[in-house]
């Protein structure tokens, strides 16, 4: 009986976990900044954490969501083992599980990924259209839309309260779309404390209506047509374009595009200390004690008879 | 010593229950599949190898079956519930729309490899640890470990022990009241026969119940002595409210998850409380045992083998907690280091090292 249990638990890891793990994903998204409006660039500041900022494009077409393009542009992501990805505690293993986070009120603190992260150590959410500040984003990853052309931040967020919260320090600039004038909306708060309400869909210009040179701007004195859908949600008004601005690129920090980035299961298993050899020994000892069970049980069940 | 090492006795059951609850405490920090299979083989090797004849013994088949429900309840809820987390989808099933009032609940649609396997890893975690303690159940003798109860521990103890003993017992009624109906040559099927057997399992159990609380009765437990009412509602209010503050402290300790201010601190009042109340109890209560379990040293072997396993995952989850909850992002084989694989595997000496139980024939009645 429990034999077959072990080996029926054992079919379903083998079908399951065939796929092989796949390494940093440089074969989704690309480096650095999407060079068009098609695609959104995700920028990752580890800020005090240490480490060069990683600046990649997730050059999709269609609509999706933070999740999609933050994962869609390769990065490596872990969510807290309570809700999944909707809350994210690693991006490229950082804040690894062997890595002492000095979070104030916690000695010693290292992120386990288990349950919410504290808000003395956190990775918070931005986003920005282009040429457009930074805002912190008011919904979870799999609740918003990233915005066409536009940026999603990392930031990590250590000993920090919600007004100083550190925005990513790249300029949500794309190069060679300097000089527009910021034409994202502003996206309306949560109406409801439900963390699985979704994001009204946004008016904003249709996914690769311009091929690369234009940003797509609608004539910013119109307001946008409201989405039939959203009837009983305020308009999203347009931003005033005169006062909002991104920051100057020039002030920028240094940025990779991730290529050198190593793949972060060869990071896990050297970090963990974990040995190819290892999972093969569990198995090999499971059956010898599934065998050895099975013999004494005979054994004793012979003396038995005897 | 070497002679009498492995003379044939029954071991007392405190050191059994120490050893199955290190190995379930180990269970409940790891999510690590190649961990937990092995923690199942380790203690049903150990049960296999060690057990009596005892009924109670029998029914630890049972709890492997239990275990077995859990893993597979926990992997139909992912995929009847929602099972998308992840970007590896290996079925596709039609999504059942569900009115406004029902948002963020989702009934079947997509399901990935992730969410499945999330599900398999968890569930196999609750079911390692109820594996765990059917080993206990099939090991200890539940007679003995009542009588191996300190005085004060009298009353608590009975009721745990009545407690941890029913499934056992149902088990054995089962396999009696089968038996019985197999001699009578009663082979009918379907509702009719399940009737012919919940019944008088149901009959048997109100008749032992009764049995068992006439025996305690003879026995002179429940006496309340020269105690007062009021002293005696005292006692029992600082017992119940102090093994609550227990119950709820060593489950914040061992789950990692909870608030620390509901870990050491409630666990701490808890056992003061408790304290109190025992001693109150004890007070009032005097009882003599006829030839006690003694502790030897194959007591402290097997007890200090499952503190181990549970020490060394302690430490692994303090030093290098990245392997015990495989990551579920991108698909892989879970990876494994060596010392929580050493540790658990440290579980399996009382299967070698603990004196074999006395057979039935040979037991004194």
């Amino acid at each position: 009986m429990r034999m077959r249990f072990i080996a029926a638990a054992a079919a379903v890891v083998l079908t399951a976990v065939a796929s092989p793990a796949y390494a940093i994903d440089q074969s989704k998204g690309k480096p650095g900044f999407c060079p068009s409006a098609t695609g959104v660039t995700v920028v990752v500041d580890f800020q005090d954490l240490g480490g060069t900022t990683i600046v990649r494009c997730f050059p999709s077409a269609s609509r999706g969501t933070g999740l999609d393009a933050l994962k869609g542009a390769g990065f490596q992501i872990a969510g807290v083992q309570r809700w999944g990805e909707g809350f994210i505690c690693r991006v490229e293993n950082r804040p690894s599980a062997v890595e002492i986070v000095p979070a104030q009120g916690k000695q010693n603190y290292r992120e386990l990924c288990i349950d919410t992260p504290p808000g003395s150590a956190y990775w918070s959410y931005w986003h920005a259209g282009n040429n457009c500040p930074w805002v912190y984003s008011q919904w979870g990853i799999k609740n918003r839309d990233f915005i066409p052309g536009g940026f999603e931040g990392w930031s990590f967020s250590l000993n920090k309260t919600a007004k100083t919260n550190p925005q990513p320090r790249i300029a949500a600039v794309r190069p060679g779309a300097e000089g527009r004038t910021c034409n994202a909306t502003e996206e309306p708060k949560p109406t409801t404390n439900d963390p699985n309400e979704q994001q009204q869909p946004q008016p904003n210009t249709p996914p690769g209506a311009d091929n690369g040179g234009g940003d797509g701007d609608p004539p910013a004195a119109e307001p946008p047509p409201a989405p039939a859908t959203s009837a009983a949600l305020p308009l999203p008004r347009p931003r005033n374009s005169a006062s909002p601005t991104a920051a100057n690129p020039a002030l920028s920090v240094a940025f990779t595009g991730g290529e050198q980035a190593e793949d972060v299961n060869k990071v896990l298993r050297r970090q963990s200390g974990a040995s190819p050899y290892a999972p093969w020994v569990a198995g090999a000892a499971v059956v010898l004690l599934a065998a050895a069970s099975w013999w004494i049980a005979r054994q004793r069940r012979r003396a038995r008879k005897a | 010593m070497g002679s009498t090492w492995f003379l044939p006795r029954d071991l007392h059951p405190a050191a059994w229950w120490v050893w199955a609850l290190g190995l379930a405490t180990a269970a409940s920090r790891t999510t690590n599949p190649w961990l937990l299979g092995l923690i199942v083989a380790v203690a049903s090797l150990v049960v296999i190898a060690r057990r009596g004849e005892a009924p109670w013994a029998l029914a630890f088949r049972l709890y492997l079956v239990l275990a077995g429900f859990i893993v597979t309840m926990r992997v139909l809820f992912r995929i009847i519930f929602g099972g998308a987390e992840g970007s590896t989808i290996i079925l596709r099933l039609p999504e059942i729309p569900l009115p406004a009032w029902a948002a963020g609940i989702r009934l079947f649609g997509a399901v990935s490899a992730e969410s499945v396997l999330g599900g398999f890893y968890d569930g196999l975690r609750l079911a390692t640890m109820v594996v765990c303690l059917g080993a206990a159940n099939a090991l200890a003798n539940p007679k003995r470990l009542l009588k191996a109860m300190p005085a004060a521990l009298y009353e608590v103890g009975t009721a745990v022990t009545v407690a941890l003993s029913v499934f056992p017992q149902l088990a054995e009624s089962v396999l009696r009241v089968r038996r019985a109906r197999k001699l009578r040559g009663g082979t009918g099927k379907g509702v009719r026969a399940l009737r012919g057997i919940v019944i008088p399992i149901l009959a048997d159990a109100l008749d032992r119940s009764l049995l068992l609380a006439a025996s305690m009765d003879s026995r002179g437990y429940g006496r309340a002595g020269v105690a007062t009412t009021r002293a005696r509602a005292a006692t029992g209010v600082l017992m119940i409210v102090g093994l609550l503050g227990v119950c709820v402290g060593v489950y914040a300790t061992l789950d990692g998850s909870t608030p620390r201010y509901l870990a050491t601190p409630v666990l701490v009042a808890g056992l003061v409380i408790a304290v109190l109340g025992f001693r109150a109890a004890g007070r009032r209560v005097h009882r003599t045992r006829y030839r006690p379990d003694r502790w030897l040293l194959a007591e402290i072997v097997v007890a200090a083998s499952g503190v181990a396993v549970a020490v060394v995952m302690f430490g692994t989850s303090r030093v290098d907690p990245t392997n015990l909850n495989p990551s579920l992002i991108t698909l892989s084989w879970p990876l494994l280091s060596w010392p929580p694989l050493i540790g658990v595997l440290i579980g399996v000496t009382p299967a070698l090292l603990a004196p074999p139980p006395l057979e039935l024939e040979k037991a004194p009645a």
